[in-house]
């Protein structure tokens, strides 16, 4: 006999024909996999992308491996650095914030001036994306692109800055993109960033040295290392070396402001890519388990003359795997393509909200073979399990009807004051809901799944409004914080008082130190307050209120974790004033603080123990005065205000972007419950085909049998949400563990409104899947299904 | 020369506590070229016995040959071997496959054989040539029996094995079945066994097997087997 080779054997034609009689259920199967491998193929993508991306940025510029901001460094000093072991370059560089001079008087805009030699070999050198390179004459200057976008300055503009007492003004020649900045961000306290009101521009050195009054000096000294320099070593001996001149801050490069948020960002997106995929395809899993399951039950005497003809039990087993593989591979296939095709713009996406220059989308064909083989693998095993029972199921017992099921009475029957009250369609119900257990907790943990993510979505907003009001309503509530460039003695607080109305005024010491226990080291702010501060209220981790000490220091709990303390624990301040000896403090406390990580000591004792008597280097103010900013501009000692108002304005339109994801979260965790409860349903109604047959010979409506269903997926479903009400908030607080950073502690406990929002969202994707079903039961054919005996 | 042995052959059940004895110290041979009727009512043993001999469940004791192999003694594999290529099988119910056509019902059971016939001499052969093309649902009971007996015979298997082949039927189209079956007997020279509870059906037969209780009562040659034309019930 000639046979065709590329027609399908006969087995197959019947899976092909099985496949296409249940195809609802299999593109409800289809669809969860194919938004799971696209998940996974589209974020492992941007992430292997973005990784290299950010790699290769760094590396081409000169990213350093180590920052440090110090006292005036002479600038021979920072060349001999390159002598210490490890060091393989070294550059110098000043720093510093001033204020930029707009036509809105009352605008406060913060400028970082950071000078640049434009040479091949400096760190951290900047790219020219417009324009051209400054001159190290002049007062040509770079400008941060993002900056230059949000404030409208191109090429040829000229901005004004009040820089060492004196307005002076910078000539643009340049947009350019620095490898620092690629999260602009002002520091770790401004949470987003600010681009219209916080820049970045790179000046000569003589420009920077002048404004700054730091002539042939640096006030910040950048490395790199061998590449098997040992770091704690190093950082060691540069310290030593610079101490003479004082050490501000030593920042690692994982701890740069930008580049530890692009880690936290691209670890999260790397965490996410291989979690939610798992879980996509584990319940497409779960969901082919359970129909291959029924299917071979209901083929039970296809099965046997499959047998009886002639067909091994591998063969037969593989038949109803195949279906699986079919799912796996086509899901994969499917996934993999648009997960490609999503990777590139998620990548762009990415690099909307990341300034990088240069971007390296490269697709990984590799990953198009781990989607589908990780699909296919995975859907075999599903097969496998589901299909198992194809191999118990014996010829001869095969052709013979099945015995009828022993009933079994349910637990609601054991309760006879409550089973007696129950209607017949009550009962009925009951019964169905406990027929089925394996089904039924499959429904129930689908469901359960699917409010637990929609709560978790709908918690986001809720958790960031907390976050924003914890810290800047409970938690320190002054509306500005104003910085100096330096310090100055105790009643300057006063002549604030004279140069803006307040409504109230405290003056504030905040430096950094490098605080230690033993190989632990951290480097925070600590901030001095008056020991009565109106400004700040602490709460110690057990929630009750505690006030600043006269001696030691109130910690963070971020803090204590990251130094392994605890109250009565005695930390070591490192000083950054040269020949000023290493000073022992203890921690009175462990306090809660949902931004930043900071320590908190009385301003009087901060003074005298760490710094010198009497000093404040900024005041914290309540103010209404309209025109606060185009005075503090005008004040030479003002280095930075932060307005809590544009804080929150920032945050606000962050948050329109943010609910964009939330709204991709809701459609992905309502499509996972939709096709769990349509598969399962469909199940079931292939199961009951000869129970409903005969409901509908006694005179039960389509309808009436419709909604004998749906009230069971309903009990099914309230039970599920009741249940999601826990895992989402285990899901919350292993979130709030996994997204807590140096910068935010979140705890994201659900709010009521977020448990009803998740509500609501459940039983609208639970209804539509209960209408989808509708269309099944319409076309059943109830009499048929009494005469046949299937084969 | 026996194609057929079975020597002893017992089958019990375990039916909760009580013990259903199927078959008991069952022996009997079927020559080459048979048409073969074994003949009880129900209970009698004689599907447990089929399924023994179709190598489809195994007997508590005893043994079956076919030819000099003794199949009692295969494992899973060679059973499936020995379904595969040297019996066919018809049942009361058709058992066709509903999503697969008549001639694709075939070639599901030739593609897996080693030495098939040509499917579409089997469905001429059978009277289906003109609707090799209809799923089950188009066909009559008759229509879908020989679609049945097509797939068992297309495999070219040496024996037959026919449970109750007309009890779903007609009269007219059981008599139809039993010549098709006929047919193939002399015809292609299988030998056929056909089970039933219809005690007419045995005169057309070479041998007749009568079982009751899970014994063999009677086992006989008929020495004048009548015409299919001429059986009534």
């Amino acid at each position: 006999m000639v046979k065709n080779r590329f027609a399908l054997s006969k087995i197959d034609t019947m899976l092909a024909r099985m496949i296409g009689h249940s195809k609802g259920q299999f593109a409800a199967v289809l669809t969860i996999i194919i938004l799971g491998i696209a998940i996974y193929t589209a974020m492992n993508m941007t992430s292997v992308n973005m990784y290299k991306t950010v790699d290769d940025y760094y590396e081409e510029n000169g990213f350093p491996d180590l920052f440090l901001q110090t006292a005036a460094v002479p600038s021979q000093e920072a060349e001999r650095l390159k002598e210490i072991d490890g060091v393989k370059q070294a550059t110098g560089r000043v720093s510093m914030d001033v204020p930029m001079i707009t036509d809105d008087e009352n605008e406060r805009v913060n400028l970082r001036l950071i000078t640049t030699t434009g040479g091949e070999d400096e760190l951290s050198r900047s790219t020219v994306l417009e324009g051209k390179m400054i001159s190290q004459s002049g007062n040509e200057a770079l400008l941060i692109e993002e900056f230059a976008k949000a404030r409208g300055i191109g090429i040829g503009d000229e901005i004004r800055i009040q820089a060492g007492g004196v307005q002076r003004t910078l000539e643009i020649t340049g947009i350019a993109a620095n490898p620092e900045y690629i999260y602009l961000m002002e520091n770790t306290q401004s949470m987003l960033p600010d681009a219209e009101n916080f820049g970045v521009c790179y000046v000569s050195e003589k420009f920077g040295q002048q404004a700054a009054g730091l002539s042939g000096s640096f006030n910040e000294i950048l490395i790199r290392y061998e590449e098997d320099a040992d770091e704690e070593a190093l950082i060691d001996d540069v310290e030593d070396a610079l101490d003479i001149y004082g050490v501000k801050q030593t920042v690692k490069q994982e701890d740069q402001l930008s580049n530890s948020i692009i880690n936290q960002e691209l670890t999260q997106l790397k965490n996410m890519a291989n979690s939610l995929p798992v879980l996509f395809v584990l319940v497409a899993g779960l969901i082919l388990m359970m129909m291959l399951s029924r299917l071979v039950k209901k083929d039970r005497i296809k099965i046997g003359i499959l047998k009886a003809i002639g067909y091994s039990n591998r063969q037969v087993l593989f038949h109803y795997v195949k279906y699986a593989l079919v799912c796996g591979i086509l899901g994969g296939a499917a996934g993999a393509v648009l997960g490609m095709a999503l990777a590139g713009g998620m990548t762009r996406l990415y690099l909307e909200y990341f300034h990088i220059p240069l971007l390296r989308v490269e697709f990984y064909y590799s990953y198009l073979i781990y989607a589908i083989l990780l699909s296919a693998v995975f859907c075999t095993v599903s097969g496998l399990i589901g299909a198992r029972g194809a191999l118990k199921i014996s010829i001869a017992e095969a052709m013979h009807a099945e015995s009828p099921k022993l009933g079994k009475r349910i637990l609601l029957e054991k309760l006879p004051f409550f089973w007696k009250r129950l209607s017949f369609s009550s009962k009925m119900i009951s019964k169905n809901i406990f027929r089925n257990k394996k089904r039924t907790i499959f429904v129930l943990a689908g469901i359960s799944l699917t409010y637990a993510m929609m709560l978790f979505t709908a918690t986001m907003p809720d958790v960031m409004n907390q976050l924003m009001n914890e810290h800047f309503k409970e938690f320190q509530r002054m509306d500005y914080n104003i910085g100096f460039r330096t310090p100055v003695l105790r009643d300057t607080v006063r002549d604030m008082e004279h140069l803006i109305e307040v409504d109230y005024i405290e003056g504030k010491l905040e430096y950094p130190f490098e605080l230690t226990n033993g190989n632990k080291k951290q480097s925070v702010s600590i901030i001095g307050l008056d020991r009565d501060t109106k400004f700040y209220t602490f709460y110690n981790a057990d929630g009750v209120q505690t006030e600043i000490p006269k001696r030691g220091m109130l910690i963070t709990e971020n803090l204590a974790k990251a130094l392994n303390v605890g109250k009565g624990d005695l930390v070591r301040i490192k000083s950054y004033i040269p020949n000023r000896d290493d000073v022992y403090l203890q921690v009175k406390d462990v306090i809660k603080q949902t931004l930043g990580m900071n320590a908190y000591m009385d301003i009087r004792t901060m003074g005298e123990t760490l710094l010198e008597k009497n000093v404040i280097n900024g005041v914290y103010a309540d103010s209404k005065d309209p025109d606060i900013n185009e005075k503090l501009i005008r004040a030479a000692n003002v280095a930075s205000v932060m307005s809590v108002a544009d804080t929150r304005a920032v945050y606000e339109e962050y948050m329109d972007m943010t609910n964009l994801s939330i709204g991709a979260m809701v459609i992905f965790s309502g499509i996972l419950g939709f096709c769990i409860v349509y598969n399962a349903t469909i199940v079931s109604l292939g199961e009951r085909e000869m129970e409903f047959s005969s409901l509908r010979v006694l005179g039960f409506s389509k309808l009436e049998i419709f909604f004998m269903i749906v009230r069971e997926n309903n009990i099914i479903m309230i039970l599920g949400i009741l249940l999601g009400i826990p895992v989402g908030n285990i899901m919350a607080r292993y979130s709030s563990e996994a997204f807590s950073t140096d910068i935010y502690t979140i705890d994201m406990s659900p709010t009521f409104s977020a448990l009803i929002m998740a509500g609501v969202y459940t039983v609208v994707f639970v209804f539509l899947a209960q209408l989808a079903t509708y269309r099944k039961i319409k076309k059943l054919d109830f009499l048929q299904a009494l005469k046949n005996r299937e084969s | 020369m026996a194609i057929l042995r079975a020597e002893h052959l017992s089958k019990d059940y375990q039916m909760g506590e009580v013990v259903v004895k199927a078959l008991q110290d069952t022996s009997f041979e079927i020559r080459e070229g048979e048409f073969v009727v074994i003949l009880g009512p129900s209970g009698s043993g004689k599907s447990t016995l089929l399924n023994i001999i179709g190598g489809m469940d195994l007997p508590t004791s005893g043994k079956v040959f076919l030819r000099d192999e003794e199949i009692t003694a295969y494992g899973d594999r060679e059973l499936t071997e020995y379904r595969r290529n040297k019996v066919g099988f018809v049942f009361q119910f058709y058992n066709i496959m509903a999503n697969l056509t008549a001639e694709e019902n075939v070639e599901l059971a030739t593609e897996i054989s080693k030495d098939p016939l040509p499917v579409g001499e089997i469905l001429e052969a059978v009277g289906l040539s003109d609707r090799r093309n209809h799923f089950p649902a188009q066909m009559s009971g008759g229509e879908q029996q020989r679609v049945s007996i097509a797939r068992a015979v297309a495999k070219n298997p040496e024996i037959l094995l026919c449970d109750e082949p007309t009890g779903a039927l007609d009269f007219n189209t059981g008599i139809a079945i039993l010549g098709l079956l006929h047919k193939v007997n002399r015809d292609m020279g299988k030998t056929v066994i056909v089970i039933t509870h219809n005690s007419d059906i045995a005169f057309m037969a070479d041998r007749v097997i009568r079982m009751r209780s899970g014994r063999i009562i009677e086992d006989h040659i008929n020495e004048k087997p009548i015409a299919v034309e001429d059986i009534k019930w």
